[in-house]
């Protein structure tokens, strides 16, 4: 039961998440013989039995790597099979809180989706606890038995049914439920069906999960005619952070490199003058002008770094790389290392390029009856 | 689960009131609690119902329970029974004129009785309260209700609620953790019965706290402090037996834990005969010092065992030095969670943890929950919410392949002839 238990060392018939990249986690059932194909190599499962948790290992040709993670309920929401729509850690890890699910809690969930809650329902309840959850999709009902199952997951009750139609009485079972969460298109027409299954000697917390505002007022006025009180509506957004570093570019260097290039270009300029100058004087006797000498203003250094820096920071060897840019302090043309000590650099933090800006809005109510 | 349903004697819950404040509060037999303008309450009046009962303060002290605190669903004032304006036109903002009552008719109000009366009266001696819109009487009725309903909720108190509690006092005090940033913390340090945790907890132990509740009396915990003693305040609030705490919670100090080597008490044993010839108190002291440096020395044993199975990290301490010189004592595939106020701090942790070969995958997640105003026809947004709430960052443990390993990627190629064959390199460069 690795979901509830830790384990130290892999074992045939272990579930392993490969992580093979932060957008590719495949989980895997250790299996001698077997092999997992990635993009980083071909990997033998024979190298995992055996190894502990957390490794890193080589690839059956000797480079390229995966990391074997022990699986958790956070990581298997990352690599689960999407059935529906799921729900993401930022919603989990709240509802968790707040409906104070607990090691001995009995939770009813419907529906039961792809699972990804449940998992993180059955890992906080823990053995002595118990989680009712209900699918009325068939196909969807089948692969959740599997997937607890291969999982160990015993904790959980699965049932394939329509609550809204049919409620949630399990035979031979008291559910005695003390926290409900209902990730229903219509949880309204579910909550009336509640009453025959929630603890009658303590007070029960609900959490329902709708997308539109339209289910959030149908959802109040069903808890409320069901004498669910102290009711609040709120809405998760979570945001992932990714830490990078931005260059400092400051303006006196940018100025310093202006002056540079000034002097540069008039000192091209004289050359160029110079170099037509022998040759009118070759073709046309008459033509003679001077380069005026006032106008170079640049003939002063623009910084004590500019001739050094250059070759210090050009020691790469693609060819525009090696181009003499003259002073450089911004590693124009170059490919640069995001951090590279060369530079100077500020920490900054970056959001993901695209957010989950709206997941659904979670409706909580009590019953104390 | 016992002694989390019913309201029992003895026990330290939170209180909730109108206006949205929170208390905690021991509930002692035979005494009274004094709510401040709230009113005073009789303790044995609230045992025997369920956490999260709502009750009414009545005359000498007694108490009633109600079906709840403030009901948030529909309008307070029914739609056809009062008259009000469609704006605010004829509203002219007169100061305390408005008002027939004084300050002392609403105190002799309140030493009678029921806040809806007093509520009920103050209308009635409000000048324009016909003036006012609907919305505006509304949230005039929501302002007076917070102030004179005299009721109040038990709650349990959990670990949300402790945090609740510090939090509405001073937020500095719990590093400004919101409940939601807490969650995910608990979520992401995967905690549950039977682990074995390290904790570095600046938040007086409202961390621990709600760790201890996700562990239901199994398994320990390792506080690591940086005083001589750990400041673990807020579990005198706890409900937790004290045997209880001790065999769970155990605490060291940044110098035994970094300098284990030299911080090791060194224990010898009396022979069993100078023993026998002490005297009673002098052989209790000699047993105290002797399990005291037994505990110390197990402590630091489980240190260098390196087996834990979290990080959780929640200090003051800056970690981008410190998380390095422990990681070697978290297990394989363990979370690495830590927590801080500022999104800076965890930004400066996350490149050094990206440059180390022990982690992999650090994230920064910032969570805030967002209150809507729940009464039908006029959900929106609740206008002011508490600001800050923290950052959690959350990466895992792992074991590097000794000798290190190729990545596939850009300079692939290169690396592996400069792997298998040494003089690969100079052929590829006499060839430019």
């Amino acid at each position: 039961m690795s979901f509830l238990h830790y384990k130290d060392i892999i074992e045939e018939g272990d579930l392993v998440m490969a992580f093979i990249s932060r957008n590719d986690i495949k989980p895997v059932i250790a299996k001698s013989g077997a092999t997992l194909n990635t993009r980083y190599g071909v990997f033998p499962h024979d190298l995992m039995i055996g190894a502990r948790y957390g490794e890193q290992i080589a690839s059956a040709k000797g480079y390229g790597f995966i990391h074997l993670l022990q699986p958790t309920p956070e990581l298997w929401t990352l690599s689960l099979p999407h059935r529906t729509q799921i729900v993401y850690t930022f919603d989990s890890s709240y509802v968790v809180q707040r409906l104070r699910v607990l090691p001995g809690s009995r939770v009813i969930e419907a529906g039961t989706g792809s699972g990804s809650f449940s998992h993180a329902f059955a890992r906080t309840i823990h053995s002595n606890g118990r989680l009712f959850s209900y699918e009325f999709h068939r196909p969807r009902y089948e692969e959740a038995k599997g997937e607890f199952e291969i999982h160990k997951l015993d904790n959980i009750t699965l049932t394939h049914r329509d609550v809204c139609t049919n409620g949630f009485k399990v035979d031979g079972v008291d559910v005695d439920g003390d926290a409900v969460f209902l990730d229903l298109p219509a949880p309204w027409e579910a909550i009336k069906h509640l009453d025959e299954v929630v603890a009658k000697d303590r007070r029960v917390s609900i959490c329902c999960f709708s997308p539109c505002i339209e289910q959030v007022v149908k959802t109040i006025e069903a808890l409320t005619a069901n004498k669910w009180n102290g009711i609040e509506m709120v809405e998760v957004s979570g945001r992932k952070w990714e830490a990078h570093r931005e260059m400092v570019r400051d303006v006196d260097e940018a100025v310093a490199r202006l002056k540079d290039i000034k002097k540069r270009a008039a000192a091209g300029l004289a050359r160029k003058r110079k170099l037509n100058k022998i040759s009118d004087e070759v073709d046309n006797e008459d033509a003679d002008i001077q380069p005026d000498e006032d106008n170079d203003i640049s003939s002063e250094e623009p910084s004590g770094k500019s001739e050094t820096e250059p070759n210090l920071k050009s020691d790469q060897k693609s060819n525009q790389d090696t181009k003499d840019r003259g002073y450089n302090p911004f590693g124009k043309g170059k490919r640069i290392r995001e951090g590279d000590p060369a530079y100077k650099w500020i920490n900054v933090t970056r959001s993901e390029p695209e957010v989950k800006s709206h997941t659904s809005y979670l409706t909580f109510a009590y019953r104390n009856q | 689960m016992p002694g989390r349903n019913i309201i029992e004697e003895g026990k330290h819950v939170l209180v909730r009131l109108p206006s949205e404040a929170v208390k905690v509060i021991l509930l002692k037999g035979d005494s009274y609690i004094s709510l401040g303008k709230f009113g005073t309450f009789s303790v044995t009046g609230v045992l025997g119902y369920k956490y999260g009962q709502s009750f009414e303060i009545l005359e000498n002290k007694l108490v009633r329970p109600v079906y709840s605190l403030i009901d948030d669903t529909k309008p307070l004032l029914p739609e056809d029974s009062n008259t009000f304006s469609e704006n605010n036109q004829n509203l002219i903002n007169t100061g305390s004129l408005v008002q027939k009552l004084s300050t002392q008719d609403i105190e002799e109000l309140k030493k009678q009785g029921k806040g809806e009366d007093i509520i009920n009266q103050i209308i009635a001696g409000h000048d324009s309260f016909g003036k006012k819109t609907q919305y505006s009487q509304e949230k005039y009725l929501k302002r007076k209700q917070e102030k004179f309903l005299r009721r109040f909720t038990i709650e349990y108190l959990g670990g949300s609620e402790m945090l609740q509690y510090y939090r509405s006092k001073d937020p500095q005090r719990v590093l400004d953790m919101s409940s939601e940033s807490m969650g995910l913390i608990l979520s992401y340090a995967n905690i549950r019965p039977g682990g074995n945790y390290i904790v570095v907890d600046d938040t007086g132990g409202v961390l621990l706290y709600a760790m201890l509740e996700r562990m239901e009396n199994k398994g320990s915990i390792l506080v690591a402090h940086e005083n001589e003693h750990p400041n673990l305040i807020a579990l005198k609030y706890s409900n937790y037996p004290q045997e209880l705490l001790e065999k769970m919670v155990s605490n060291v100090n940044w110098l035994q834990f970094l300098e284990a080597d030299t911080q090791r008490p060194q224990w010898k044993d009396y022979p069993q005969e100078k023993i026998d010839s002490f005297t009673p108190s002098r052989r209790s002291h000699y047993l105290r010092k002797k399990r005291a440096s037994e505990r110390v020395n197990h402590i630091l044993d489980t240190v260098e065992q390196g087996s834990f199975d979290g990080l959780i990290y929640a200090s003051t301490i800056y970690p981008s030095t410190l998380i390095s010189k422990i990681l070697d004592t978290v297990g394989g595939s363990r979370p690495v969670v830590i927590y801080s106020p500022f999104k800076e701090i965890l930004s400066e942790t996350f490149h050094v943890l990206q440059n180390d070969h022990r982690i992999l995958a650090p994230s920064i997640y910032e969570t805030r929950v967002r209150q809507y105003q729940t009464i039908i026809g006029r959900i929106h947004p609740l206008m002011t919410a508490k600001g800050g709430g923290g950052y959690v960052l959350h990466a895992t443990r792992v074991i590097p392949k000794e000798g290190g390993v190729t990545a596939v990627g850009r300079g692939i190629k290169s690396k592996r002839l400069k792997v298998i064959d040494p003089k690969a390199d100079t052929r590829q460069l006499l060839k430019q």
